[in-house]
């Protein structure tokens, strides 16, 4: 890579570097100012609502495969979730859920 | 989650690492690809492992090297980067109410993904806030590491790796739906929290089903968040997940 590739890469990386960590120090100093005013230690009601927005968003674009033409991908990807609920709601836990999903998945995917 | 008080009494670190064991089934397969792309545009091996520990961002890395392999300028390179990655600025504020004070806070938001957000959203309340900072560095080296190890991976050996086991590339990339279902979950405990959620989720799929895979996110989060806004007086406050 030439020199101005090297800058534009570091830029990029410093930019996001910056965009995870400003926002961080600007709502540690909003909670300082709360707790300094002795009011309660919130966060913006729009933010608390966004977080779990931005997680159901995600989960909805990871559910289409790479190939959404392929049928059997889509069979997979209904069976995979349904096992994942299921085993959620009998174990109340993290991994087993999703190896057992992962697993579910994977079986219909080659069967199909 | 069960998983409530064994954070007290295990390391947290390794309980941060073992939480995301889940995330390598849909980091792993896309590292390697990134490798194997970012070598076939015309990186180096070096060059390739040195854009995913520096940038680590998904998206925008693929972005990176298909730009300058296709030859546009750097300045637009840099901005369309900065673009796609616009949905990070959400993400540290939601979980700095749940950091413990420590200067080692900011730096470790380099290690706030997606996925590491997800997690760390869900799963940091319901720990002991001495735990918090072991639980997230494990949770986020992990990631990294297994992002950087992917790709170094992808750029040595993704040809042959692709070759031999396409399954695997097509299969464990399931991990991160997966992942994110049982994080969701138990949010689905009130009506207006599962209309939110049911929304949000229906229209991220379709703005990436029409084709607009890097604002579908953001774009179907500021839909989901309004329409709890807009329903709130209608089906009342929403469970004890609220805020």
């Amino acid at each position: 890579m030439d020199n101005s590739l090297w800058i534009t890469l570091i830029l990029c990386a410093v930019a996001t570097l910056m965009m995870r960590m400003l926002p961080l120090i600007w709502m540690q100093r909003h909670l300082a100012r709360r707790k300094a005013a002795q009011a309660v230690e919130d966060m913006p009601t729009w933010l608390s609502v966004f977080a779990p927005a931005m997680i159901a968003a995600m989960f909805g674009v990871s559910l289409i495969p790479s190939d959404p033409a392929a049928l059997d991908s889509w069979v997979a990807t209904a069976v995979g979730c349904i096992a994942t609920v299921v085993v959620w709601f009998f174990t109340r836990s993290l991994g087993w859920p999703v190896f057992i999903g992962v697993l579910s998945y994977g079986v219909v995917f080659v069967l199909v | 989650m069960n998983t409530t008080n064994t954070i007290k009494t295990r390391n947290p670190f390794w309980a941060g690492t073992q939480e995301a064991i889940p995330l390598l089934g849909g980091y792993i397969p896309v590292a390697i690809s990134f490798g194997l792309v970012s070598v076939q545009s015309g990186f180096s091996v070096l060059e390739t492992v040195l854009i995913s520990t520096l940038v680590y961002a998904g998206a925008s890395q693929f972005l990176f090297v298909a730009m300058i392999a296709a030859g546009a300028p750097l300045w637009l390179v840099a901005i369309m980067t900065m673009l796609i990655n616009a949905r990070h600025l959400v993400y540290a504020p939601n979980i700095a109410i749940y950091l413990p004070p420590s200067k080692w806070w900011p730096w470790l938001m380099h290690g706030l993904t997606d996925q590491i957000f997800a997690l760390a959203h869900t799963r940091m309340p319901h720990m002991a806030e001495e735990s918090r900072l072991g639980w997230y560095t494990g949770a986020a080296l992990l990631a990294w590491m297994s992002w950087i190890f992917g790709t170094a991976l992808g750029a040595v050996a993704g040809e042959e790796l692709t070759t031999r086991w396409p399954l695997l590339g097509e299969v464990m990339p399931f991990a991160l739906p997966a992942l994110f279902l049982v994080l969701l979950a138990p949010r689905f405990s009130s009506r207006l929290w599962t209309l939110t959620l049911i929304v949000t989720i229906t229209l991220a799929f379709a703005f990436k089903l029409s084709g607009y895979p890097n604002a579908a996110i953001p774009m179907a989060a500021v839909c989901g968040a309004i329409v709890y806004h807009l329903m709130k007086g209608v089906l009342g406050q929403g469970s004890k997940h609220d805020g």
